[in-house]
């Protein structure tokens, strides 16, 4: 039977070199009949995957009715934003792609310079650019899809090129000014805000959507990592008190539920604040809860880091004179830290995702935006949830996989010259 | 020998005569264990100490003491007319006047030789970037390995690695360098590169500690030669006379066990 088969019987008469891998009879005898039992596998899942894919290609391109998106993709975009007040938003996303084209920019003759000074060949494929940001520029190819006019793509292309022009002057700014550089990146995100909320603007209690599942992201993100590192090292004290102290703070947010915590924030906290202190709004208070939960995650994934950490590096910083903070600062947290770029990365995204949560105290984020549109006026008894429900899971998926993505990039930058 | 002649020993300053670190009645306990036993031992000026003795003998605690690595728990310890005390001032400037090296080389793998080496001066000594920069390619130029300034510590042989944890303890400029088993991790080829180098800063006046095995390098270099063994200095004398007549029983199974294989 086996003798028989053209493709061995090929393979015996021409004597081919080794190379490349299997030709196609044989790559599927090997891997998909190579006996009875994988056989038998292959058979039942053979067509199983096939009709998986065709009844999703259908609903996709044929009965899907996705004018349900087209429809509200501003709202789901930025939930019951004032439509007449969206012109805050953009100006907003302009100062944001600003400073992150300056950003980029100065990382990037950073990397440059370090790589030529240590003698190395500097030189990024052409193709890099687009294969790291392919994932969020096809989304938001995806998302052009749904738009009806043409204003949001302009004014998009214009963010575009507004970020271009702020990266190529990001690459003239000389590297010993780049701590300038981070300060305008703060500035600007203090600045977008304000661009939104202040100045008679929109208050953040109606914000909703992408929007505010970004803010609640990266809002989240900048004051939680910090509060973590710190809870990390105090948890490590040689003080009782702080180290105590510390602990129970892990332990009790790490034992809550996120939804207890935010139920919490919303229900319970403002019998608890003094008269005189003004109860913060729920967006504040949902975003208080977010930091607190995910800043005791980010302490004990960084406290693991600290303790992977050779004893000899803290001895060899003492050896040489250099006071304690200075001893944590420049030698044990970059190491500390490097060592769990992958574990703090699981816990951004996770936070990405679990943002979805805050729909328990009534903010409608992306997911809760997702869940009311299907009952419009337009769209009501029609059951069109699926097509809400892939559109929101591509977005989330996307983001994940995108910081995913950017975290493996950096293990292997850091990882230079590490043993 | 009598007690009166190993303390005269041990308590006489070598080198310039003027004492730089001085132990007085030293005890360190680890929870029950007593690793070390009422050390008095004075280093001189420019002297250079090499302490050997078998593996749990409480050498590399000793020397750990002297910048504070360890705290010990009676008796003083007077580096360059500092007492080391509990006051965070005191042990950090005896800490910048005190180089260490390390078995395990510890340099900072985040960080390029060059970092590596003007971290402290620039970090404690407030030296500005191209003056410690300068001083780096100098002492790395000294030990040799000019060259690797950019290339991380990964990127170095263990002797190389080694020569530029030295580089960079040299590089605050101290009065005192301490030498913990330098060359214990290292592939024997690469033995003799740091030790070349040890030698060649004995010769410049260093004052320098060395634990190490290498008695080779100790009868060569060494003004004294300090034997310990269960946490209690048992000789000290000069090299010559300590390895040839070693007036100890303990020194003598000791020579007796490393001096089998003649290198």
């Amino acid at each position: 039977m086996t003798t028989t088969d053209p493709a061995t019987k090929t393979s015996d008469q021409v004597a081919t070199p080794p190379s490349g891998g299997p030709t196609g009879m044989v790559w599927v005898r090997e891997n998909l009949f190579p006996d009875v039992w994988n056989s038998l596998l292959t058979l039942t899942l053979g067509p199983l995957l096939a009709w998986g894919v065709y009844a999703l290609g259908r609903f996709l391109f044929v009965t899907g009715r996705w004018e349900i998106i087209t429809v509200n993709l501003t709202t789901l975009m930025v939930g019951r934003f004032p439509r007449d007040q969206l012109f805050r938003l953009w100006i907003a996303i302009a100062i944001l792609a600003v400073v992150i084209g300056l950003a980029i920019g100065v990382a990037n003759s950073v990397a440059r310079a370090a790589a030529i000074e240590s003698g190395d060949d500097y030189h990024r494929p052409w193709h890099e650019p687009i294969r790291r940001f392919g994932p969020p520029v096809t989304l938001l190819i995806v998302m052009g899809v749904f738009v009806r006019t043409a204003t949001p793509l302009l004014l998009l292309a214009a963010a575009v090129a507004l970020a271009a022009v702020a990266y190529r002057l990001g690459r003239m700014i000389p590297i010993r000014r780049r701590g300038q550089v981070n300060l305008a990146v703060i500035l600007g995100v203090i600045c977008a805000q304000l661009a939104i909320t202040g100045f008679d603007g929109v208050p953040r209690s109606v914000w909703g959507g992408l929007l505010l599942t970004l803010y609640f992201t990266v809002g989240a993100l900048l004051f939680a990592f910090p509060l973590g590192v710190a809870v990390a090292l105090g948890r490590r004290s040689s003080l009782p008190v702080v180290r105590g102290t510390c602990m129970v703070y892990i332990e009790f947010f790490r034992g809550m539920p996120l939804v207890v915590l935010l139920f919490t924030g919303w229900l319970v906290l403002p019998f608890f604040l003094p008269p005189q202190f003004p109860t913060p709004d729920i967006v504040t208070r949902a975003m208080i809860i977010l930091v607190l939960f995910t800043s005791a995650y980010v302490a004990e994934i960084v406290r693991g880091g600290l303790q992977g950490l050779p004893r000899g590096q803290r001895e060899a910083a003492q050896a040489l004179g250099l006071s304690p903070w200075k001893q944590t600062r420049l030698i044990i947290l970059p190491q500390a830290l490097r060592s769990v770029i992958p574990a703090l990365v699981g816990q951004a995204i996770s936070l990405f995702k679990d943002t979805t949560l805050v729909l328990a105290v009534g903010l409608t984020e992306l997911l809760q935006v997702a869940r009311i549109i299907p009952g419009q006026e337009d769209f009501r008894g029609q059951g069109l949830f699926a097509e809400t429900l892939i559109f929101v899971s591509l977005i989330y998926w996307v983001g994940s996989y995108w910081m995913s993505r950017e975290s493996q990039r950096l293990e292997a930058k850091l990882g230079v010259g590490e043993r | 020998m009598t007690e009166s002649t190993l303390t005269g020993k041990s308590m006489e300053a070598g080198g310039t005569g003027e004492p730089m670190i001085g132990l007085t009645g030293v005890e360190k306990w680890f929870g029950d264990f007593q690793a070390l036993k009422g050390i008095d031992l004075v280093v001189g000026k420019k002297e250079t100490v090499v302490v050997c003795g078998p593996s749990g003998s409480g050498k590399s605690t000793l020397i750990r003491c002297i910048n504070r690595l360890e705290v010990h728990n009676r008796g003083r310890i007077v580096v360059d007319g500092t007492e080391l005390s509990d006051d965070v001032r005191d042990i950090q400037a005896i800490r910048r006047e005190t180089g260490m090296v390390f078995q395990s080389f510890n340099l900072f793998p985040h960080l390029t030789i060059l970092e590596n080496i003007t971290l402290a001066p620039r970090q404690v000594r407030r030296k500005p970037k191209k003056e410690a920069e300068q001083t780096a390619m100098d002492l790395l130029t000294r030990v040799k390995i000019p060259d690797q300034a950019n290339k991380f510590p990964g990127q170095l042989s263990g002797g190389q690695q080694q020569r530029a944890a030295i580089a960079r303890a040299l590089a605050m400029e101290p009065k005192v360098m301490l030498f913990d088993e330098p060359t214990s991790a290292l592939d024997p080829e690469m033995i003799k590169e740091v030790l070349d180098t040890m030698e060649q800063l004995a010769d410049s006046g260093m004052t320098m500690v060395c634990v190490t095995h290498e008695m080779g390098f100790a009868r060569a270099v060494a003004d004294r030669v300090v034997f310990m063994a269960d946490g209690a200095i048992v000789e000290v004398n000069d090299p010559e006379t300590l390895f040839t007549s070693p007036q100890e029983q303990r020194t003598q199974l000791f020579l007796s066990q490393i001096l089998v294989h003649p290198s």
